[in-house]
């Protein structure tokens, strides 16, 4: 039910349509080219992953999430694939091919296509294909300052393609996690927290869960609870065998019996022991309220847990080290702001996290940013765990925040 | 499907116990279907009620004729509804249950996991099997929007409290039998639909005690992107009223 053609109006359109696509197109190609020789310069040598790639590798790193915002497809074979999403994925696999043996330190730079899926087709800020230039560093001997040095040379790239007005956000889930392991809990409840970390409902409910001591009451015979309470996994096994046996279940798959009296006892176990003290996780909900300029931030954590016990100078330290180095490498990031909830967006981050904002396309549409993913490599390649850091420009929002927001 | 003399058309199951069950509905209320031209043939009118069309269309094709503005007004199951069109209600109105078709769209297990009952249950035993083989847990289902938009958090209709999301997880498409996949060791659970529960529990499944994704029966629904005229309009309002004089009988 489209309006009918007119000719003459609607051709003029289209070539007024490919000529600026044409003019945008060379925009960006002079901006990457400034981008790529700051990365050149740097010691990053250029890589050119595939566009297309294996849908699995991505789906088992992001989870199903990623059909959701992805181009997966099957192909004549009836293998799946995906339209890249993003280069870091393609980057962590190259540097497995050269490096899953050695794990030498390596530095990659790219600029390339990704594609995202956008309801209605996207729009200027948010476009479903874009060029992507970014750089990754993997294995660096000195972590704080391969963190330094991509925050640095980001927004260098930035500055040198015209950007005048921009912030720097910044977060650090090393501080996080330091917290968390400080906090007297068993191991369990720490992954717990962990784990749910990227959702923060779940993890306040968690939180909640583990101050009442409030772990799900279960539909089982009590026999069956005495046993699991007892926590002797043998005779846990045996009593599990025999309400199955009873009921007339059987077992089948993947999933074992070994592992639901696992689960079973952990649950047992964090009914028994004392609840997560009050005062520990107001402490917890304290920490992820902070927002503050990046110098105040030790200030900040230090008052917090002041009579606390809790001692986090090794993080931080990082965290200071990475300060002063980012402000020798020319940034001075002292005034960036910090907000010790950011990063729950992103799951494969782990320690540093940034990104750089501009007024003119809005804080919900960075135009790049990157951060420390130690665990990435290991979860796609299953064996070889290898610390690395990275970030990535989205060039045509870049683009389009140089220009004051014109397409 | 052009719409040449401003007929309203109408989207019905194409075959099968749903559209016995439409025609069977529609008559009730004084809308016999008659096919036009040949018998095997996807067109049809209403005996004596001028202005509608009627297009026999399978049930999967019908949420997406809404959806593009293709139909005015469909018959189908409201589980097709929200797994075809992501933001269903920006483009459909739902404006009538029919009462027949139910199916309920659910998370089922093993009923031999006696440690998971809830899906926060799930997530922390998907955690632990991630540990142990190194490999997400698998469901299978032909639902793959709704068990992704579900287990992302989202819940039709309204909840106690905020969900815990399941993210440890890996989807293996299945069309057909999917209750055997778990037996089978294709999946580790599945996501399908149930009517009465006694496929789940021949094949030793349990549904989670808050893993009903979806209640869903056969609706009446009108397409927001269609082109309405006014007649069109009146067409929907007489047919809907007829409809509604049917069930106050009851």
């Amino acid at each position: 039910m489209s309006a009918p053609d007119k000719p003459g109006a609607s051709l003029a359109a289209k070539v007024t349509e490919l000529e600026a696509s044409a003019r945008w197109i060379e925009a960006l190609d002079r901006q990457s080219t400034i981008i790529m020789a700051i990365f050149a310069r740097a010691g990053f040598e250029p890589i050119a992953p595939a566009v297309i790639q294996p849908a699995d590798v991505f789906l088992d790193v992001i989870g199903e999430d990623l059909r959701a915002r992805t181009y997966v497809f099957t192909d004549p074979e009836g293998a799946e694939l995906c339209l890249r999403p993003d280069l870091t994925i393609p980057a962590c696999r190259l540097y497995l091919a050269r490096h899953g043996q050695d794990g030498a330190p390596a530095r990659f730079a790219y600029n390339g296509v990704v594609f995202r899926y956008q309801p209605s087709g996207g729009s200027p800020a948010r476009p479903r294909e874009f060029r992507q230039a970014g750089i990754e560093s993997f294995a660096a001997a000195d972590p704080a300052k391969a963190e330094a040095e991509i925050l640095a040379l980001s927004v260098e790239s930035v500055r040198a393609a015209g950007l005048r007005s921009f912030r720097v956000h910044v977060g650090d889930l090393g501080l996080f996690n330091a917290l968390i392991s400080g906090i007297d809990m068993p191991e369990r409840w720490q992954a717990r927290l962990r784990h749910y970390f990227w959702q923060p409902e779940a993890f306040r409910e968690q939180l909640q869960r583990l101050v009442n001591g409030a772990l799900a009451g279960r539909h089982l015979p009590p026999a069956l609870v005495a046993a699991i309470a007892g926590g002797d996994e043998a005779k846990v096994i045996s009593a599990i065998e025999q309400h199955l046996d009873e009921k007339g279940m059987v077992i089948s798959g993947t999933r074992t019996l070994e592992e639901i009296a696992a689960h079973l006892t952990g649950l047992a176990h964090d009914r028994k022991i004392k609840p997560l003290a009050a005062r520990a996780a107001e402490l917890i909900e304290s920490y992820l309220r902070i927002e503050a300029p990046a110098e105040a931030v030790p200030q900040h954590i230090k008052k917090l847990l002041k009579g606390s016990g809790i001692d986090l100078t090794p993080a931080l330290s990082a965290y200071e080290e990475r300060l002063k180095l980012a402000s020798q490498e020319g940034i001075d990031i002292s005034q960036a702001a910090f907000s010790a909830g950011f990063g729950r967006a992103f799951e494969y981050y782990t320690g540093f996290v940034f990104e750089i904002l501009s007024p003119v396309v809005g804080d919900a549409t960075p135009i790049g940013g990157g951060g420390r993913y130690d665990t990435l490599v290991k979860a796609i390649s299953g064996s070889r765990s290898v610390p690395a850091v990275g970030a990535a420009i989205h060039t045509e929002r870049l683009l389009l925040a140089v220009r004051g927001g014109r397409p | 499907m052009t719409d040449t003399i401003g007929n309203l058309i109408l989207a019905v199951p194409s075959k099968g116990r749903l559209m016995e069950d439409t025609s069977a509905l529609f008559a009730r209320g004084g809308m016999t279907f008659r096919k036009t031209g040949n018998e095997r043939g996807y067109r049809g009118e209403i005996a004596g009620f001028p202005g509608v069309e009627i297009a026999f269309v399978s049930a999967s094709e019908i949420a997406q004729s809404l959806k593009s503005g293709k139909v005015h007004l469909g018959v189908t199951g409201e589980d097709l509804i929200r797994e075809t069109i992501a933001d269903a209600d920006a483009h459909v109105d739902l404006l009538a249950p029919l009462g027949f078709g139910h199916a309920d769209v659910i998370v089922a297990v093993p009923d031999f996991w006696i440690d998971v009952e809830t899906t926060a249950d799930l997530e922390e035993a998907a955690v632990l099997y991630r540990h142990h083989h190194g490999a997400r847990l698998r469901v299978a289902t032909k639902y793959t929007n709704l068990t992704r938009r579900f287990f992302a958090g989202h819940r039709y209709g309204k909840t106690q409290r905020a969900p815990v999301a399941v993210t440890m997880y890996r989807i293996v498409e299945s069309h057909g039998a999917t209750e055997g996949a778990p037996a089978a060791g294709t999946a580790e659970l599945i996501v399908d639909i149930t009517s009465t529960g006694s496929t789940l529990k021949a094949n030793g499944l349990r549904i989670l005690s808050d893993g009903v994704i979806l209640k869903s029966e056969a609706t009446l629904i009108a397409s927001k992107s269609a082109v309405w005229s006014t007649a069109q309009k009146a067409t929907q309002a007489d047919i809907v009223q007829r409809l509604r004089a049917v069930f106050a009988k009851v």
